[in-house]
């Protein structure tokens, strides 16, 4: 019998409730403590405790190291892309007033949209970091260097 | 009659203090990243108590989260315990500490008082950002607005900071650790008149031993200058 | 304004931005494009619009005015201003066309030093320094700048890591400036922090305006100044505090030598410039007296110490690294005279360094590039190996010295003129015994060149084996530029009169300009 069996189960009881709160976290940065970096990262701690629990290959498996690659230009070019969106609707860089009629709505929807690049840089880089160590020999031997 | 919040502050930043000081002596690294997850966590108590929540919030779930889970994977690929410092080499930063402490402690009588609302980081800026973010910004946290939209270009620019941390492992390390393999070579000959330094040279040098390099380099060319004699 | 009816009125308005945002996000794009050839092709097409949008800027902005871009619409000081003026164009101009030559040199050079799959995400992390020393140019957000700060160190690090497949001791190299680097920054992120305790203000223009106010402000404000010049000094290398430098470019690719020989240490110096004369003032008494006694004293010392350290390297890398710390001394001096003429002298010698250095270090890299070559020893005969590479290097060397008719010696001799004009003759003597150390750290590998026959391998002798043309095209751009600004430098020395005129106002009431 697995001597992890207890882990294991509270692992896959924990991790939805994990990125339920990151999404939280994400989506009620505007209305109280939270954002973009703090979801990103209790969001790559979800991948990091599947990884620690299940094995790395398993967390390969299911967040792919391109996927997580991918993530981390995602999220500049997503902020970034908002400000190129904001100067081809005629505004400065960032404006997002222009994104909606009310421009305090504008603002709001901009806001979201930033926050969501962070997310998904932070996430990618966070589980990037980790993969990078994690994969590594822990003994280099002679010829490596 | 001492207010409860200074009690909880001082005791707060004893610990802090407490902790720091044992993370310089200790020597096991693994004790040091656990100690450093506690200093996380209680410096994120300690925001709280200031009203610093979005801040304490990211130390707790930064600080005390994921980089203990980082620093400790990154321990295994090190040694468990740290070398014990010489002498001589600990003098150097004890006195960049010092005078950095004495340049804070100049500072301090003319510093305004903490939570002062006539002092100039509360009443300028910081105080029209409150003003005017409900009716310009449709949201209630005013962190979230001066982050993202007053002052968004700085968190576009962190953001990129994250990317290139990323990017930096990735290019070091690579996300499958099999980085790190493959050699450089001249595109003409080579007439490098010595070999690279070998591996455990190239390790072992540090910060403070530039003259024991100095010292190998010369032996080296030394070296090939008797072989280059002889031949 | 002919010039500007080329540029589209768009690209002019919103130039400043585009100038930071441009490589930010293709550097981001590049780290998932698989082939080099086209992540080359785009960091290089990035690089031109850059330094066409800066030369705009350069046009725009020299008869002296500035011009304000607000990010995301909000007006100074809610929002982060973006400030282009007459100190900030050129050097924003200066990175962004050394860029594009070190890009062009990037090619073949690239191509033997980095792994194969990895080459993509290094241009990228190039493109993130090259914005990130671009936004901390254009930014006129004091906090905006410790940001971009960051970003252009940490891909710096990387770049410099890179280095560890020609040789390992790059990874010891990277992560000694990683610790001193992000020493430095925390420095400079505390000074920021005092500063704003004491403004209330992360504006660059409204701390000026607020410092002044306050007559240059309680101990605060001092304590901030000394934490940021601290943490400055760090970044641009200043003597005491240039130890991550010698490793750093001597053992990172030599395409990453050359691009920050010739602009991370300037962007620094630009911010020195900025705080010192622009966010503070040098009324400030304790403004003067550090900036006289410390930026002098340190500057001095870097001049004589590094070149003697310079002379006994036995790698021709280190010994122009040891080199760079020296000339950074010269502007150091220059800038802590004090004076329009002094601040003009320096400024005039940032621009030149930054052409003769990276000359050099391509030379250096073309070198690696055909012999695997870096020791001093091992360049013997090189003149008949490689004469074209060896030509543009003797002229940069020379250059590099102060011999007439080249880059270096109209700095030189502005600087020595600067200094003669305070009454500071024992600072004349100063640059001319770091000349003349100069001229032996450099002798000593021009006679190596020149004197000595071509090495024996295998029993033949080494036959000629030319840098390619892409390594030969940058090289001798920039030696041809040492010569030409030597020949003629109207246009360089006015640009540097503006740059000091703007942080020196009262320079304009002075009969006949700040050089006479």
């Amino acid at each position: 019998m697995n001597p992890h069996v207890i882990l294991r189960v509270v692992a896959k009881f924990l991790i939805p409730l994990i990125v339920m709160f990151a999404f939280y976290v994400q989506f009620h940065g505007d209305y109280g403590p939270g954002g973009g970096f703090q979801a990103g990262v209790i969001l790559a701690a979800a991948v990091i405790l599947y990884a620690l629990i299940f094995g790395l290959d398993a967390a390969k498996k299911a967040v792919p190291p391109a996927i997580v690659r991918i993530g981390m230009s995602l999220g500049v070019l997503f902020y970034g892309g908002t400000g190129v969106v904001t100067w081809l609707l005629g505004a400065n860089y960032l404006e997002y007033g222009v994104l909606a009629s009310d421009p305090a709505d504008g603002q709001h929807y901009g806001i979201l949209a930033v926050e969501l690049g962070v997310l998904f840089s932070v996430a990618s880089v966070m589980v990037a970091i980790f993969y990078a160590f994690g994969s590594r020999q822990p003994d280099l031997s002679d010829e490596d260097w | 009659m001492i207010p409860s919040v200074l009690i909880l502050d001082i005791t707060l930043m004893a610990m802090l203090v407490v902790v720091a000081v044992s993370i310089v002596r200790m020597r096991s690294l693994f004790a040091i990243v656990m100690l450093q997850g506690v200093y996380s966590l209680v410096s994120a108590a300690w925001f709280v108590s200031l009203d610093a929540v979005d801040v304490a919030f990211t130390e707790a779930a930064v600080g005390a989260g994921v980089s203990t889970i980082l620093m400790l994977s990154a321990m295994l690929l090190a040694d468990r315990q740290s070398k014990p410092l010489e002498m001589h080499r600990q003098v150097g930063p004890l006195l960049v500490v010092i005078v950095t402490g004495i340049a804070l402690f100049y500072a301090i009588p003319d510093m305004p008082a903490f939570g002062d609302a006539n002092s100039p980081a509360n009443s300028y800026v910081g105080m029209d950002y409150i003003d005017r973010t409900t009716d310009e910004i449709h949201i209630p946290n005013v962190v979230t607005a001066v982050l993202a939209s007053y002052r968004g270009f700085d968190t576009f620019g962190e953001v990129v900071v994250v990317f290139a941390a990323g990017l930096g492992v990735m290019l070091l390390l690579g996300l499958n650790g099999n980085a790190g393999k493959w050699r450089a070579r001249p595109n003409g000959i080579s007439v490098c008149s010595h070999a690279l330094p070998s591996a455990q040279a190239a390790r072992g040098e540090s910060v403070a031993s530039l003259a024991n390099k100095r010292k190998t380099e010369k032996a080296a060319v030394e070296a090939a200058k008797d072989a280059g004699g002889q031949s | 304004m002919d010039l500007l009816s080329f540029f589209p009125e768009w690209v002019l308005t919103h130039g400043a931005a585009l100038l930071v945002v441009l490589p930010l996000l293709l550097g981001a794009a590049l780290a998932v494009v698989p082939s080099e050839n086209a992540a080359w092709a785009i960091s290089l097409i990035v690089a031109i619009l850059c330094s066409l949008i800066a030369f705009a800027l350069c046009v725009q902005t020299f008869g002296g005015e500035s011009l304000t871009y607000a990010m995301g619409g909000w007006d100074p000081p809610h929002g982060i201003a973006y400030v282009i003026d007459s100190l900030s164009a050129p050097v924003l101009f200066l990175i962004s066309l050394m860029a594009v030559l070190c890009l062009l040199y990037a090619l073949p050079s690239v191509r033997a030093e980095v792994e194969p799959k990895k080459r993509a995400p290094f241009y990228a992390a190039f493109l993130t320094c090259l914005a990130g020393l671009l936004g901390m140019v254009t930014t006129g957000d004091a906090f905006n700048v410790f940001v971009f700060l960051e970003v252009s160190s940490i891909s710096t690090y990387v770049l410099v890591g890179m280095g560890a497949s020609r040789d390992r001791r790059a990874l010891n190299a990277s992560f000694n400036y990683l610790i001193l680097g992000s020493i430095g920054a925390t420095f400079f992120v505390v000074g920021l922090g005092f500063l704003y305790m004491e403004t209330g203000t992360l504006n660059m223009a409204d701390m000026a305006r607020i410092l002044r106010d306050l007559d240059g402000g309680s101990r605060v404000a001092q304590v901030a100044f000394a934490f940021i010049i601290i943490g400055l000094g760090l970044k641009l290398a200043m003597f005491p505090l240039h130890v991550w430098l010698p490793g750093a470019y001597a053992h990172s690719p030599s395409f990453v030598t050359a691009f920050l020989a010739s602009t991370a240490t300037k962007a620094a110096l630009y911010l020195l410039l900025r705080f010192t004369f622009t966010v503070y003032d040098f009324e400030f008494n304790y403004v003067n007296s550090s900036v006289m006694f410390l930026l002098v004293g340190f500057g001095i010392a870097g001049m004589v110490f590094a070149s003697l350290q310079a002379i006994f390297q036995t790698d021709a890398r280190r010994t122009l690294a040891f080199s760079s710390v020296a000339q950074v001394g010269y502007m150091l001096l220059g800038i802590g005279l004090g004076t329009a003429a002094g601040a003009a002298a320096g400024y005039l010698h940032l621009i030149n360094h930054a052409v003769i250095k990276g000359a050099l270090f391509i030379c250096l890299g073309a070198m690696w590039y055909r012999f695997g070559i870096t020791r001093i020893a091992d360049f013997r005969g090189l003149s008949k190996t490689m004469p074209w590479t060896m030509g543009a290097f003797t002229i940069s060397a020379l250059s590099l010295i102060g011999v007439p008719f080249t880059a270096g010696f109209v700095s030189k001799y502005k600087l020595a003129a600067a200094v003669a004009g305070e009454g500071w003759w024992w600072a004349v003597g100063v640059i001319v015994v770091s000349s003349i150390l100069a001229i032996i750290y450099m002798g000593n590998i021009l006679k190596e060149a020149y004197f000595r026959e071509p090495p024996i391998v295998n029993g033949e002798v080494v036959a000629r084996n030319e840098a390619p043309l892409m390594m030969l095209i940058p090289m001798w751009a920039l030696a041809l530029a040492s010569i030409s600004i030597g020949l003629n430098s109207d246009v360089i020395v006015a640009t540097a009169n503006n740059a000091a005129e703007l942080l020196f106002p009262l320079a304009d009431a002075l009969p006949g300009g700040i050089f006479q």
